[in-house]
């Protein structure tokens, strides 16, 4: 049978989250955004709590948490920074290559520490010459007796700055594409790592955005995740499992749009009536409205699809790119309900706008996704 | 130290609440509970003192109906060793001297070296369980208590209480009920692992028949009430216009003394 409802423990989880995104994050989101701050702080809360590292098994220390479960934690989180979210979640991006395609020793060995001390991670895949088309990546790695050897640049690597860890995904012959592309982890303090600025970004500002170069990074055999060729499979499933939570997170934004709207149209009067008594502005609110409970209800099918044990592309990619799309459109509408003070940055709804935009674009840009569901739509008619 | 902490399930303060259809009584049915303000101030007080003491327990205790499981399974996240549902009818947690012999009862034969409370609940504020607990137990008992700590001896409680006048320093022997002032210490949050874990952790349960039967007569409310109202709407707010800030503070002082009538 369907049924919507939470269970008491996600009731309380979710409260978890609510209560360290209202109490911690949301007082110092608008300052961390003007400022470009990377509130570590903050970050070390949130670990201290458990909501970093919600997709590690207990086993290795962490909550092993089901994609539905992290997906309620991340929409409260966003609901109060998206930025300080992708932050906060980027470690299951980045550890979830190692969850996916690690022996268990090297499980043991990997992501262990990150349940036992405050650790970042970041992903690296990404490429100056190219983001959507990963398996054209040119990151080499040269095989040098047991070690391989690292050359190249990875870029937008969220966390990267600060990352003690790199899952990096790399290929040993760009001829062969995706066959020829491997995982490796790769610790922070490696020689030959260079790490680039942080990016100074539109939205997301309390999230820290670097370039992440390899100069002739030596890693040894062991640090290699599944087989040769296999990186590209890992990249993909990897992301596949997160790109659920990405659907959440721009729920969480748009929820926040909605909110403010909503009661500032309350507030707010024009022709002598609150604004919310217009039929222009119920009209917009309702849109809203619909749009931010598709989001959510797209996000949720898609994690309980991934929680059935099933890969769940199709529906991962239609909660991504639908509830990313939605975050943007709920946001604008947000600052058009509140007029010229929308635009203003002393309110908080030009942010929500400009942090909903990377929803767009990260984690598989929406034109991805619309391949993504083309190709699955379509093999079901073949 | 054997701990005791009395719990109270209040409703969440963003409930939206409503009038029960008799009118004698807030309806709480679909409102969320929680642990909630002196109660949270409790369960940090034991947890330190837990801590400042190895070897001792704490176990949260709470008195009504179903809603009791949630806010003990909060206190054990928290870190709260056991807990107690003593469980009893709606009607009968209305009536704080009911609650207060049903606990005292649960209590008793599990040889509590202190009783910890809110000094009152977060919801009625009415503050008569804890020292009524005392009263059943014949153990002393304090309200508005802050600054815990345990005695050198470890018998005894030394604590402070926060009266209009100033500060009362006190020791105390133990066994005892203390009633906690609220937010004096910084009440932890629960981490996520230890929710999850809380989730499977037992529950004992004392069935209302059997409190009812150690009771006898004793378990029926004697008090019963008889109309509840909820507070009227707030008029709105006047806005005031203004050309100066001097303007705008003598308006505004004009309007609290001849209109709002705040000073004379």
């Amino acid at each position: 049978m369907l049924d919507f409802s939470l269970t008491p423990e996600q009731e309380s989880l979710q409260d978890l989250a609510r209560k360290f995104a209202r109490t911690e994050m949301a007082p110092r989101a608008a300052a961390c955004d003007k400022e470009g701050r990377f509130p570590e702080e903050i970050y070390r809360k949130a670990w201290e709590l458990g909501l970093m590292n919600l997709n590690v098994p207990s086993e290795y220390g962490g909550s092993g948490l089901s994609v539905l479960d992290q997906c309620l934690i991340v929409e409260e989180l966003a609901y109060a920074c998206g930025g300080m979210t992708t932050s906060i979640i980027a470690n299951c991006l980045a550890l979830e290559p190692i969850l996916l395609g690690a022996t268990p020793e090297q499980k043991r060995r990997w992501l262990a520490p990150f349940c036992a001390e405050y650790h970042l991670a970041s992903f690296c895949l990404t490429e100056p010459g190219g983001g959507s088309d990963a398996a054209g990546l040119q990151t080499r790695a040269t095989r040098d007796g047991d070690d391989y050897v690292l050359r190249g640049e990875k870029c937008f690597i969220t966390n990267g700055p600060h990352a003690s860890l790199f899952t990096v995904f790399a290929t040993t012959d760009p001829s062969l594409r995706a066959k020829g592309i491997v995982a490796f982890v790769v610790p922070g303090d490696a020689p030959g790592i260079v790490r680039g600025k942080d990016e100074d970004k539109m939205g997301h500002r309390a999230s820290s955005t670097g370039t992440i170069r390899f100069e002739d990074v030596r890693v040894p055999a062991a640090q290699r995740l599944g087989g040769e060729g296999e990186g590209f499979s890992i990249a993909m499933r990897t992301l596949d499992q997160t790109r659920t939570p990405i659907g959440a997170l721009a729920t969480g934004i748009a929820q926040a749009a909605l909110d403010h709207a909503a009661r500032y149209s309350l507030e707010r009067k024009s022709f002598g009536k609150p604004i919310s008594e217009h039929q222009a502005i119920q009209i917009k609110l309702a849109n809203m409205a619909q749009m931010v409970s598709a989001a959510r209800l797209l996000t949720w099918k898609a994690a309980w699809t991934i929680d059935r044990g099933e890969r769940g592309t199709l529906d991962s990619s239609i909660a991504k790119c639908v509830a990313s799309d939605s975050a943007l459109r709920v946001a604008d509408d947000a600052i058009q309900i509140f007029g010229g003070y929308g635009y203003m940055k002393e309110y908080p709804v030009e942010k929500l706008l400009r942090d909903a935009k990377l929803t767009q674009i990260y984690e598989g840009a929406n034109e991805i996704q619309r391949i993504v569901t083309a190709r699955e739509l379509l093999r079901r008619y073949a | 130290m054997e701990i005791f902490v009395l719990l109270k399930p209040v409703p969440e303060g963003e409930s939206r609440l409503r009038v029960s259809a008799d009118g004698r009584r807030l309806d709480l049915d679909g409102v969320k509970f929680v642990l909630a303000g002196y109660d949270e101030s409790a369960v940090e007080q034991a947890l330190l003192l837990k801590e400042s003491a190895p070897g001792s327990t704490v176990r949260a205790v709470s008195f009504g109906p179903a809603r009791c499981e949630e806010i003990l399974r909060a206190a054990i996240a928290l870190g709260c060793d056991a807990a107690t549902w003593v469980e009893g009818p709606s009607e009968a947690a209305e009536d704080p001297m009911v609650v207060a012999r049903a606990l005292a009862t649960a209590i008793a034969p599990g040889g509590a070296s202190l009783i910890l409370a809110g000094k009152q609940a977060g919801d009625d504020e009415e503050g008569l369980v804890p020292a009524a607990v005392a009263e059943r137990l014949g153990v002393p008992s304090f309200g508005h208590v802050l600054d815990l700590r345990a005695g050198p001896d470890g018998a005894s409680l030394r604590f402070a209480r926060a009266t209009e006048a100033g500060t009362e320093r006190w020791e105390c022997p133990l066994p005892c009920v203390i009633g906690l002032q609220q937010a004096w210490n910084d009440p932890r949050t629960a981490k996520l692992p230890n929710i999850l874990k809380s989730r499977k952790a037992a529950i004992a349960k004392v069935a209302w028949t059997e409190t009812a039967a150690a009771l006898g007569a004793e378990s029926r409310p004697t008090n019963r009430p008889e109309a509840f109202a909820l507070p009227p709407p707030r008029a709105g707010a006047k806005m005031i216009e203004f050309k100066t800030p001097d303007d705008a503070a003598e308006q505004l002082v004009r309007a609290l003394r001849e209109e709002a009538k705040v000073f004379p």
